[in-house]
């Protein structure tokens, strides 16, 4: 174990990517998403019919928090080349005759165009756009029956007869930032403890270290597995709880799950890493091919959790292919006990997932030896 | 006579470099899996994943406090709509938040007791929406259909209301300004369309970097002193010829790749492929040259092959949001855009989705190419400079190790 701190120390690559990666990752995408909801992104207003009805919309269009409007376009064509040239990412026509056919009452009919190629930012403007056009209406029927003499509440109740109640749990500002950074900050911290994990047993051969490292154990593997990977362990803890202090409590992202949920799942998740990058290895003991299983399998797992395309909109094959990694579960948990603060006994399948990654070891801990003791490292 | 000379030697000592490193290249199979195996099947698997595009008949769970013929219209029309199914009627809130919590739906809708009598009192009625946040596509589903029957209820009790002659003037009065919802490129929303292009994009950059960052460690391992080139052959004096040489075999090799990832994934399944093929080679050319210039960069920054491994995987997440696709482009803060100059991923990635999902023209893209092709030539120049280096220590490290 005492040999092992010194390896960490001695060699750069372990500082590099047990500490400096990981913070830095850490602080890429927290500061990424800082606003939460992405914020006044450039639309255009293509107003053919320049009169103050058509100018106060497009007014109160700029207003809105997420939109802001950056030009005026005289055609459609050009407005949509534009978004070509990504300069806007939608935009708001308002045709030739609109106020004119308002007053008349033969219902004009505007549009708004919203690219989807950026999935995010068309959503949220589509709401936005959608709102103003659908205050614009409402300004009209709120004004003809203000004139016809009904009251407020009258006419409220006339234009939406059914209002909607919104109660976003846990996150009511749909904060991207709260959503998207919990799974990846956490699904790149245990790609690093995979490849490191990997990379360490795999460096035992590659600078044939590995006699003098089972010898030092006494030829007991077990004792020399738990001697390389207590150090690490104790660092990758520190890394996790480090970013779940940093991101609950002093970025304030909404848990409602306890303190020690937050700790028992920071253990869960770095050992079962742990367990996986040795079966790894195990399966295939020899550095190059077990750490590029252990990236691809890591970067794979950041889609398999479903946290942005959902896995229940999968085909049926990869919903249960899901259940091979690690990090499905480790948000699985996170969703159930500590963003919705719900009690463990209803994440208890994910939960013994994990345990079962930690348990991986095992069944490889003879092939390790072996590899230890015959395999000569091939470049 | 002698520059001629000179010229010849080189292109000569280019294409044997370019054999030796191709064979190279087919015989390590790390390097192998990165080049050939990755790029095909990765955009696969990926478009296997998203390839449903968006959810549909989200499970959601009911509570009917107010058991009229209203309340139970609503419910109707929320099931029948796509992207949400009534999967549970819970008798209140607490049953339908330990459904939630099972996992069985993924939000509620209370219908209060009185929902019904507040309409026919001419009053507003409510439906509350109780939404598990930790999904946004099906947060989106649910709060957007309960949006879209809202409406819908409320037209037709206006139209039930308001006490007009002809159909058109109820229409007019529920609705005096009428809108078009028009979305473009990607009209459905997909989520695949959407996504896919900038990851392929990402993989052509990343999957290079690795092939070479590992090419060149086994080079490293092979040769005397830890160099990167073998000096000692002939072949290998000039920089010039070692870079044009290896830089020719990835071309050779991501020529192929390439042409599988931008034109034949997309068409395979069916994403968005407006690009013509001149349009994408005129794209791919500068993308890719300056890919392998960057790779090569890279490749001298590690000293054993499994380094590169280590820097390069981790990035890959990164750098697709910073493409701006997931995270819209305008609110990147300016320090990480700062940062993403420095990849070619960032503006290939941007280009090739506005070529290839928005059909826009090469013009609109004149920027991106433009500093594509300042990074074809900037990162070449850093590959001389790097390369040449690389020879004046290993000949310093042959002349140490043997006098």
């Amino acid at each position: 174990m005492m040999r092992e701190l010194l390896i960490l120390r001695k060699n750069h690559i372990y500082r590099f990517c047990m500490v400096l990666f990981p913070v830095v990752v850490i602080f890429f995408f927290t500061s990424l998403m800082d606003d939460g909801l992405p914020t006044s992104m450039p639309v255009g207003i293509v107003d053919l019919d320049n009169t103050s009805t058509s100018r106060s919309l497009s007014q109160r269009l700029d207003g809105f928090q997420m939109s802001r409007i950056v030009a005026h376009y005289p055609s459609v064509t050009e407005a949509r080349k534009a978004i070509q040239r990504n300069e806007i990412y939608g935009f708001l026509y308002i045709p030739k005759g609109t106020t004119e056919k308002l007053m008349a009452s033969r219902q004009p009919k505007i549009s708004y165009y919203y690219s989807y190629t950026t999935l995010a930012a068309g959503a949220l403007l589509m709401k936005d756009l959608k709102t103003i056009s659908t205050l614009g209406s409402a300004a009209v029927g709120q004004a003809t029956m203000r004139a016809k003499g009904y009251t407020d509440r009258q006419i409220q109740a006339f234009l939406q007869p059914v209002k909607v109640d919104l109660h976003q749990i846990a996150n009511p500002w749909t904060s991207y930032n709260a959503y998207l950074s919990t799974m990846i900050v956490p699904g790149m911290i245990m790609l690093f403890i995979f490849l490191i994990s990997a990379y360490s047993l795999g460096a035992e051969l590659k600078f044939s270290t590995s006699k003098r490292w089972l010898e030092m154990a006494d030829n007991h593997i077990v004792t020399a597995l738990v001697g390389k990977f207590l150090p690490q362990m104790l660092i990758w803890l520190a890394i996790v709880y480090g970013y779940e202090y940093y991101v609950f409590y002093v970025l304030q992202f909404p848990h409602l799950g306890s303190p020690w949920m937050l700790v028992l799942l920071g253990l869960m998740q770095v050992l079962a890493c742990q367990g996986f990058g040795i079966f790894a290895f195990g399966l295939m003991p020899s550095l190059r091919m077990s750490m590029s299983v252990c990236s691809l399998w890591a970067v794979l797992s950041i889609s398999m959790a479903g946290s942005a395309f959902p896995v229940m909109g999968m085909d049926g094959a990869l919903q249960s292919l899901s259940w091979l990694f690690p990090l499905r579960h480790y948000y699985m948990i996170y969703q159930i006990c500590v963003f919705n603060g719900f009690p463990l006994i209803e994440a208890w399948f994910h939960f013994a997932a994990l345990a079962a990654f930690m348990l991986l070891p095992w069944l490889v801990v003879k092939k390790i030896k072996n590899a230890m003791l015959t395999y000569v490292y091939i470049p | 006579m002698s520059i001629f000379h000179n010229i010849y030697e080189g292109i000569v000592n280019t294409c044997f470099i370019w054999r030796k490193e191709m064979t190279q290249v087919m015989k390590d199979e790390g390097v192998l899996i990165f080049f050939i195996l990755v790029p095909l099947i990765y955009p696969i698997l990926y478009s296997w994943i998203y390839n449903n595009e968006t959810v549909h008949d989200v499970p959601v769970c009911v509570v009917d406090q107010s058991h009229s013929s209203l309340s139970r219209q609503f419910i109707h029309m929320i099931d029948a709509s796509a992207d949400v199914r009534v999967a549970y009627y819970a008798q209140d809130l607490d049953e339908a938040k330990s459904l939630v919590s099972r996992q069985l739906v993924k939000g509620v809708y209370l219908i209060p007791s009185d929902f019904e009598t507040n309409i026919l009192r001419m009053e507003q009625g409510t439906v509350s929406v109780y939404c598990d946040m930790s999904l946004m596509l099906t947060y989106k589903a649910i709060f957007q259909t309960v949006q879209l029957v809202t409406m819908e209820m409320g037209k037709e009790i206006q139209t039930k209301l308001g006490g007009h002659y002809t159909v058109r003037e109820e229409v007019i009065a529920a609705r005096p300004l009428d809108y078009a919802d028009v979305p473009i490129f990607n009209p459905q929303g997909g989520y695949g369309s959407f996504v896919l292009p900038a990851v392929l994009m990402l993989i052509l950059q990343q999957t290079l970097a690795l092939g070479i960052g590992l090419a060149a460690g086994t080079a490293r391992d092979k040769n005397i002193g830890r160099n990167l080139i073998p000096v000692r052959d002939p072949h290998y004096r000039a920089t010039l010829p070692i870079v044009f040489g290896k830089a020719a075999c990835y071309l050779m090799i991501y020529g192929v790749m390439g042409t599988w990832l931008v034109a034949a994934v997309p068409r395979l399944f069916h994403f968005p492929q407006l690009a013509e093929w001149s349009t994408l080679l005129a794209l791919m050319i500068p993308y890719t040259l300056a890919c392998i210039f960057f790779g090569m960069v890279v490749s001298c920054m590690v000293k054993y092959r499994e380094n590169v491994m280590l820097l390069m995987v981790f990035v890959s997440v990164p750098l697709l949001f910073l493409t701006g696709v997931s995270w819209p482009q305008s609110n990147i803060p300016g320090m990480w855009q700062g940062v993403s100059w420095l990849f070619p991923s960032t503006f290939g990635a941007r280009a090739f989705v506005r070529l290839n999902s928005m059909g826009a023209s090469l013009g609109d893209v004149l920027t991106e190419l433009r500093i594509l092709w300042i990074h074809v030539g900037c990162y070449f120049l850093i590959t001389l400079c790097v390369y040449r280096f690389q020879i004046y220590r290993a000949k310093r490290v042959i002349h140490s190790v043997l006098p």
